[in-house]
């Protein structure tokens, strides 16, 4: 039997090979709804919660990311006092009536657009958010699990203008050690199509703009200036 | 050239060179962590920023070991007297404040055979040396998750010179580049990040190889099977260090 570490790699090359012949073109499309959002003054607004918060993490004020994006945490409620500090670690995602007090510490805008992240698809907290942001005109993107969404019974995608699915089993165990099985590769494809996301979103803003506002690691000599400058020009308190 | 295709198939090469060069460190850590284990140890994970999702992917779902503990950034907040001012300063950035790691470890339960895991993708900031510092200072096994290119290539913001690479048992190179963004743009910015991708290959490399040691060696396993009663009566043998 081949090293469990190979076995895993393996697999992991694969499933990022499948999930870019799966949805290349929506993910292209989805990088296109977010440069629309942007270039037009918007910011998107990013929410996921623990293993979906990866995804938030890889987009959200990242080093070689795009500058706009902004992450509706629930834990920026808690940190504040506003939210009970258990509730903030996963409880409120069945409290949908806790969704103003999280939203009301950020400045959010009407050209805003939403990038909701959960493999459920069923928890009230990210149903009311996407009711709330789909009732007001604004337009959602969902990242989902189908399978994981499929077995729990999701609604989230009926708010969505366009979705993109991790494209896991569910659960996604897939190396065998003595006759059970481990090793999630699901939210490390995510992460993969966060920064395919990325990718093209730079490209839509080269060929739209000419230049896009990228983000520099925190870790390089000189970086804050440059990134202090680039969240001013976009969206200032909206964002960071 | 910039897109998805070539993010997709630079990746691919990233996770290939990270197992053709590290998977000899991710055996002896998971050498470490199985011995650990065995000897009632817990595995402390530390990373600030993005570097805290590694911990996320590995623990608190069916498959994942249970002796696993993430000490959070937030918990320096919540129980460890920092106001939110503090903690969120935009100029005097909390993550790179050396003397902190102390307020952090009374915070927690922790026990001679536990080992530490710190992340940082650069090794530079003042709270990870920290941690990693005082892990060692006391005894514990240190293991480092960091980008040998990025560490290399920067300045230690740490008051000591020194980096974090330096304070490791075994340092697990994440083979990424310096700035974290992969793909070029023929100007300084380049764009999208890998650390966290390949981190968290690392890290199930790290556990698989964990579980595979001590199916191995007849020790029963402490992990998560989604059978509540199960997975309760193996939360309890680690409760208030986990």
């Amino acid at each position: 039997m081949a090293d469990v570490k190979r076995q895993f790699v393996d697999l992991v090359l694969q499933k990022i090979d499948e999930n870019y012949e799966m949805q290349h073109e929506k993910i292209t499309k989805v990088a296109q709804m977010f440069g629309d959002c942007m270039m037009n003054g918007g910011v998107v607004q990013l929410f996921g919660h623990k293993l979906n918060e990866e995804f938030v993490n890889e987009l959200n004020f990242r080093a070689g990311g795009i500058t706009p994006f902004h992450a509706i945490k629930a834990k920026d409620a808690a940190l504040r006092g506003l939210l009970d500090k258990s509730l903030a670690q996963g409880e409120f995602l069945n409290h949908p009536e806790v969704l103003d007090t999280v939203l009301s510490i950020y400045v959010l805008d009407d050209r805003d657009m939403y990038c909701l992240i959960s493999m459920n698809g069923n928890e009230p907290f990210v149903l009311e958010l996407a009711k709330k942001v789909k009732a007001n005109g604004q337009k959602v993107v969902v990242v989902t699990n189908m399978a994981t969404y499929q077995k729990s019974g999701g609604t989230l995608l009926e708010y969505a203008d366009e979705y993109l699915d991790f494209g896991a089993e569910d659960p996604d165990l897939a190396i065998e050690i003595n006759g059970a099985k481990y090793g999630q590769w699901g939210t490390t494809i995510g992460s993969v199509v966060a920064q395919q996301i990325t990718a093209e979103l730079y490209n839509y803003f080269m060929e739209k703009e000419g230049q896009a506002p990228v983000l520099l690691s925190a870790n390089l000599n000189g970086s804050d200036k440059h990134n202090n400058d680039s969240v001013q020009k976009y969206g200032g308190k909206r964002i960071r | 050239m910039v897109n998805a295709k070539v993010f997709k198939d630079e990746v691919k090469k990233l996770i290939e060179n990270i197992y053709e060069t590290q998977a000899g460190n991710i055996d002896e850590t998971a050498k470490i962590m199985s011995e650990a284990i065995k000897k009632g140890g817990v595995i402390h994970i530390y990373g600030s920023g993005h570097s805290v999702g590694l911990g996320i992917d590995i623990t608190d779902r069916p498959g994942c070991l249970v002796p696993i503990h993430i000490m959070e950034m937030t918990d320096f907040v919540y129980y460890g007297g920092v106001s939110v001012e503090e903690f969120t300063d935009k100029v005097n950035i909390f993550e790179r404040r050396p003397g902190m790691a102390e307020k952090l470890f009374n915070l927690y339960d922790l026990n001679e055979n536990d080992v530490f895991v710190v992340i940082s993708n650069s090794g530079i900031n003042g709270i990870v040396i920290d941690v990693a510092a005082l892990a060692k200072e006391r005894g514990h096994k240190v293991i480092i998750i960091t980008s040998m290119t990025h560490t290399l290539a920067e300045a230690s913001r740490h008051p000591s010179g020194k980096k974090l690479y330096e304070y490791g048992d075994v340092v697990i190179d994440n083979c990424g580049p310096h700035g974290d963004a992969l793909l070029e743009t023929g100007s300084i910015e380049k764009v999208t990040a890998v650390s966290s991708i390949a981190n968290n290959v690392i890290a199930h490399s790290m556990a698989l190889k964990i579980v595979e040691n001590l199916t191995n060696d007849g020790y029963p396993l402490p992990v998560l099977t989604g059978d509540e009663a199960h997975d309760a009566a193996v939360r309890k043998q680690y409760e208030g260090r986990i």
